[in-house]
C-alpha cells in the first residue's frame, strides 16, 4: 500500500529524514518507533503528503503522493495529528461530520444523510456517541484522541496514519485506543501509527519500523527489533527486555 | 474497509438520533436563526424607515409609495433614508463576513477587516488624492476610487511582503499588517500637517465614516459586490470550517491549504476595500458581530455567514439610525455609535458566561 | 439559498429612485435654506431675510436669524430637514460635507457654493452675486456704496502714518495664522498695517519665525483657543517689540472671520484706532 523509496526530506534546508526506504503492505499494522527527534512525526507528515520529498519517492498504491491533490489524499487515507492547539468551535458531532468533506462535491455544502450515519457510526465505534452534543472545548484529553480518531474514521480511508495516539493518556485510554486499532486492523484498514511507548508498539503491531536521527535504524517484527542490543543502543540507556507471557512478545523494562 | 457493513446495523438502538425526514435537525435550528435574523433585520430597517429628523408615521409609507410621488415626504423617504439603509446593509453585511473569514482564517479573535492595514491603506489614499486636488479635478467619485485603491495598494504590498520565501504564514501577515497600518497612520498625519483647511475637513470628515452616498451608482455597485462576496464566501464555508482545526488538520482533510487561503484573503480585501471607499472607517462591526453570532448560532461557517452578514447589516443600519436621531438636526459619525454600542454589547456577553473562542 | 429569497426585495427598491423633482425655481427665490453664517447675515442686510425658511446653528446674527429653523451645522447639514422646508434655493460654502451637496444635487435642489472670499473685492462680489441671486441688486449696491466711502474716509486717514507690522495668530498647538490668501491680511493691510505672515505657505507658522521677524503689534483672534491664554505664552519673549510695547491685542472671531461689507469696514476702523491711537 505505501511503498517509501530512498527518501530524504525536511524543511528548508534542514534535511531531517535520510535515505529511507520501507514499505508498508495492506492490511499491516505498523509501529513507527525511535527515541524523541528521530523523524517520527516528519515520517508521518512526509506519508501524508503534506511534507514533498526532496530526493526519493513515496507511493501510495503505486502513485506519487506528491503528485496527488490534497482531496484525493485525504479520501484514500486519514491523519490523526498531535496539534491540538487549535479548539475548533464545534461540537463533537460537527467536528466528526467534518471527516466527510473530501468525500463531498466541489459544490456541496450540505451533508447528506449517509453521511451522518457514517459519522453515527464513528462515534459510536470509538465509543464517543454519548458526547455528540458536547462543544469540543470542553472535552478531557482522552475524549479529544477519540474524537480525533472519529473524525478519521469518518473519513473512511484505506490508510490510517497516527502520531502519538496514545500521548498524555492514562492506561485505560491508552488500551482503549490500541485495541480499537487492532480491532479496526482486523477490519482490513491498514494502520501507521507513531508510538512512543515500546511495550504497547511490541503488544499490538505486526511490525515496527525503528527510527534513528532520521535514518531507518531497522524494520522488522516486534522480536527482532526490539532487543537490547538495539535500543540501548539508539535510546543509549539500558533496558532488558523480558517476554509478555501472554502472547510472546518482547516487553522492554528499565534498568534501576 | 472498515464500515462495509450497512452502517445502521451497530448503532445501539437508543442512540438514534430522531430525524425527519432524513434530515439534520441542526439545519432546521439554522432556518429558524435564518428566519429570526431576517424578521430583526426587516424590523430594524423598518424602525430605521420611520425615524428621523422629519416626522414620518410609518404608516404613510404605502401611500406615499402609490400616490405620494414628487412630494418631500416620498423623496425623505425613498431617497434620503432608503439609499442610507442599503448601504447599511451592503456595508455592515460586507464587513462582517470579511471579520468571519478572516477571524476564521487566522484563527485569532482580534482580528478584524482593519487589523490588515486595508483601512489605513484606504485612508492614505483619500488623503493623498485630497491633497492633490483630486475631487477638484475628476469629479466626486474620485474619493471613492482613491479610498479603493489605497486599501488595495497596502493590502497587496503587505501580502507581498509576506509572501516572500514561500508560503504565506498567516502569523507573519497579520504582524506585517499591524505594522503597514501605524505606518499608514503616520503618513496620513504627515499628510495632514500640510494641507489646506479646506481639504483637512474633507479628510476628516471621510475618516469618521458615514453612509450617506449621493451617487446611487456607487451604492448600486457597493450592494452587489457585497452580496456577490457574500455568496462567493458561502462556497468557502466547508474550508474554512476545516481550516478552524489548524491548517495541516485541513489539509488532512483534503483543503488545497494555500489556494484557499489565497482566495479568502482576495474576497476580504475586496469587500473590505469597497466598504471603506464608499463608507469611509467604520470600525467594529467586523470584530463584535462575527463574535456575537459565533456565541449565538455556533463556529459553523455554513451558518456564521449567513447569520453574520444579516446581523452585521442589520446592526449598522441601527447603529446609522441612532446616530441621525439622537442629535437632530446634527448627526454624529456613525463610526461613534458602532464603538459604543458593540463595545458595550460585546463586554457584555463575554463577560456573562465562559465565552472561549 | 437565502441571497436569491432577498434580492427581489433589494432590486424592487434599487429601481425605485429618481422619480422626484422639486418645483422649479421661480425667480427670485422665496424660500432660501442658508448653510453660511455670513450669508445669512448678508441676506439680513439686503433685505431678504424673510425669504430665509432654514439656516444652521452658527447662524446667530442678527438676532432674528437665531428664530428660523435650524438644519444642521455649517459642516454637517441634515438632508431630511432641508427637503422637510421645500426651499427653492440653498446657499452652501466649501466647508459643507460635498456628499450632502451632492446628495441635494441629485433630489433636484437649486444648491449654490459660495466660495469664503480671500479679500475685500471678492467680498464686494459674492456679495453682489448674493443680490443678484435674491433679486435685491439695489440694495446691495446702496451697501456698498456706502461701505466704500467709509473705507475711502479711513484711508485717507491713515495716509503717511507709519504701518504696523502685525503678526495675526488664529489658533494654537500649532500656531496658526492668516496667509496672503486670508482677507484677514486685506483687514491689516486696510488698516494700515503690515502682515509679517503674508508670505507663509500654510497657516501653520513656527514661533521662532515670530521672534525673527519681531513685530510690533500680535492679534489674537480668539477662534477655539483662549486668548488670554496665549497673550501670557508671548509676554515670555520680552524680545518681541510687541511684547516689550504690551501691543497684544484679542479680536472676536466671530466679526474677523467671518465678515460681510459692512462688517469688514467696522473691524477695519476698529483696527486703525488699535494700530494708530
Amino acid at each position: 500500500m505505501v511503498k517509501v523509496e530512498d527518501l530524504s526530506c525536511g524543511y528548508g534546508k534542514e534535511i531531517v529524514l535520510k535515505d529511507i526506504s520501507f514499505e508498508v503492505k495492506t492490511g499491516q499494522f505498523v509501529g513507527l518507533i525511535g527515541p524523541n527527534g528521530s523523524g517520527k512525526t516528519t515520517m508521518i507528515r512526509a506519508i501524508s503528503g503534506l511534507l514533498p520529498p526532496q530526493k526519493g519517492v513515496i507511493l501510495l498504491n503505486g502513485n506519487a503522493v506528491s503528485r496527488k491533490r490534497p482531496r484525493e489524499l485525504a479520501a484514500k487515507m486519514a491523519v490523526v495529528t498531535q496539534s491540538q492547539e487549535a479548539t475548533p468551535p464545534f461540537s463533537v458531532e460537527e467536528f466528526v461530520l467534518l471527516g466527510r468533506v473530501p468525500h463531498w462535491g466541489r459544490f456541496q455544502l450540505l451533508e447528506t444523510k449517509t453521511d451522518v450515519e457514517i459519522a453515527e457510526r464513528a462515534m459510536a465505534l470509538t465509543g464517543i456517541s454519548h458526547l455528540r452534543g458536547r462543544g469540543m472545548g470542553k472535552l478531557s484529553g482522552g475524549e479529544r484522541q477519540l474524537a480525533n480518531l472519529a473524525r478519521a474514521l469518518a473519513q473512511r480511508p484505506d490508510l490510517l496514519l497516527l502520531d502519538e495516539p496514545t500521548a498524555h493518556l492514562d492506561i485505560g485510554h491508552q488500551v482503549q485506543i490500541m485495541r480499537l486499532l487492532k480491532k479496526l486492523n482486523t477490519e482490513a484498514l491498514t494502520i501507521v501509527a507513531v508510538l512512543h511507548d515500546l511495550n504497547l508498539a511490541s503488544l499490538y503491531c505486526q511490525r515496527l519500523i525503528l527510527l534513528n536521527k532520521g535514518r531507518l535504524r531497522m524494520a522488522g517484527h516486534p522480536r527482532e527489533v526490539l532487543t537490547e542490543e538495539i535500543i540501548n543502543e539508539v535510546y543509549e540507556t539500558s533496558i532488558v527486555v523480558k517476554e509478555d507471557p501472554y502472547i510472546s512478545r518482547p516487553l522492554v523494562f528499565p534498568v534501576y | 474497509m472498515m464500515c462495509n457493513q450497512n452502517p445502521k446495523s451497530k448503532i445501539p438502538p437508543g442512540r438514534r438520533p430522531l430525524r425527519a425526514g432524513g434530515q439534520n435537525p441542526k439545519y432546521y435550528t439554522w432556518i429558524l436563526w435564518t428566519f429570526f435574523l431576517i424578521t430583526i433585520l426587516l424590523g430594524v430597517a423598518v424602525f430605521s424607515l420611520a425615524v428621523g429628523a422629519v416626522d414620518l408615521p410609518v404608516r404613510k409609507a404605502f401611500f406615499l409609495l402609490t400616490k405620494g410621488r414628487g412630494t418631500p415626504e416620498y423623496a425623505i423617504l425613498f431617497e434620503v433614508r432608503l439609499p442610507r439603509i442599503l448601504l447599511g446593509f451592503a456595508v455592515g453585511g460586507g464587513l462582517a463576513i470579511s471579520g468571519v473569514i478572516l477571524q476564521g482564517m487566522f484563527r485569532n479573535p482580534l482580528v478584524e477587516p482593519y487589523t490588515l492595514g486595508i483601512s489605513g491603506g484606504a485612508a492614505l489614499g483619500v488623503c493623498v488624492n485630497m491633497v492633490m486636488g483630486g475631487p477638484r479635478v475628476l469629479g466626486p467619485l474620485a474619493t471613492s476610487a482613491s479610498g479603493f485603491l489605497g486599501a488595495m495598494g497596502i493590502i497587496f504590498l503587505v501580502y507581498a511582503i509576506s509572501a516572500r520565501g514561500g508560503g504565506i504564514r498567516l502569523s507573519r501577515l497579520l504582524l506585517i499588517g499591524v505594522m503597514v497600518s501605524f505606518m499608514a497612520s503616520s503618513l496620513i498625519m504627515l499628510v495632514m500637517a500640510v494641507t489646506r483647511t479646506e481639504d483637512l475637513h474633507g479628510i476628516i470628515f471621510w475618516i469618521m465614516g458615514s453612509l450617506e452616498e449621493p451617487s446611487s451608482f456607487l451604492m448600486k455597485a457597493t450592494l452587489f459586490i457585497s452580496l456577490g462576496g457574500m455568496m462567493l464566501s458561502f462556497l468557502f464555508a466547508v474550508d474554512l470550517n476545516a481550516l478552524s482545526l489548524g491548517e495541516e488538520e485541513a489539509f488532512h482533510l483534503g483543503v488545497e491549504v494555500d489556494r484557499v487561503k489565497k482566495a479568502l484573503f482576495v474576497i476580504a480585501s475586496l469587500l473590505t476595500g469597497c466598504c471603506v471607499a464608499v463608507a469611509g472607517i467604520i470600525g467594529f462591526v467586523g470584530l463584535v458581530v462575527p463574535h456575537l453570532m459565533r456565541l449565538l448560532v455556533g463556529g459553523d461557517h455554513r451558518i456564521l455567514l449567513v447569520a453574520s452578514y444579516i446581523s452585521g447589516a442589520a446592526f449598522l443600519i441601527l447603529c446609522d439610525t441612532l446616530a441621525r436621531v439622537v442629535i437632530a438636526p446634527m448627526e454624529f459619525p456613525v463610526g461613534v455609535i458602532t464603538g459604543l454600542v458593540g463595545g458595550v454589547v460585546f463586554i457584555y456577553a463575554m463577560s456573562r458566561k465562559g465565552y472561549s473562542f | 439559498m437565502l441571497m436569491r429569497a432577498f434580492s427581489p426585495f433589494v432590486f424592487f427598491f434599487l429601481f425605485l429612485s429618481n422619480a422626484f423633482s422639486f418645483p422649479s425655481s421661480t425667480h427670485p427665490p422665496h424660500r432660501i435654506v442658508s448653510l453660511v453664517p455670513t450669508v445669512t447675515e448678508e441676506l439680513y442686510l439686503l433685505g431678504a431675510g424673510d425669504k430665509i425658511v432654514g439656516v444652521t446653528v452658527y447662524c446667530q446674527r442678527p438676532p432674528e436669524a437665531q428664530t428660523k429653523e435650524k438644519v444642521g451645522t455649517v459642516i454637517d447639514v441634515n438632508i431630511e430637514k432641508i427637503i422637510e422646508l421645500r426651499p427653492d434655493l440653498v446657499i452652501a460654502s466649501p466647508l459643507t460635507d460635498h456628499k450632502q451637496i451632492r446628495k441635494l444635487w441629485g433630489l433636484g435642489l437649486r444648491v449654490e457654493i459660495f466660495d469664503a472670499p480671500t479679500d475685500f473685492q471678492g467680498l464686494c462680489e459674492s456679495f453682489l452675486t448674493l443680490s443678484r441671486l435674491v433679486g435685491k441688486e439695489q440694495r446691495a449696491e446702496e451697501v456698498l456704496e456706502r461701505t466704500n466711502k467709509e473705507l475711502e474716509a479711513v484711508r485717507k486717514r491713515i495716509e503717511g502714518l507709519a504701518k504696523r507690522r502685525v503678526f495675526v495668530q488664529i489658533g494654537a498647538n500649532p500656531l496658526f495664522t492668516a496667509d496672503r490668501a486670508s482677507f484677514i491680511n486685506d483687514l491689516i493691510e486696510c488698516s494700515g498695517g503690515i502682515n509679517i505672515a503674508s508670505d507663509a505657505k500654510t497657516g501653520i507658522y513656527s514661533r521662532e519665525e515670530v521672534i525673527k521677524r519681531n513685530p510690533d503689534t500680535i492679534l489674537i483672534v480668539t477662534m477655539g483657543i483662549v486668548g488670554e491664554r496665549e497673550k501670557e505664552v508671548w509676554l515670555r519673549y520680552e524680545t518681541i517689540g510687541a511684547v516689550k510695547n504690551r501691543r497684544i491685542f484679542s479680536l472676536d472671531s466671530y466679526r474677523v472671520c467671518s465678515p460681510t461689507p459692512v462688517s469688514f469696514v467696522r473691524t477695519v476702523k476698529e483696527l486703525v484706532r488699535l494700530f494708530h491711537e
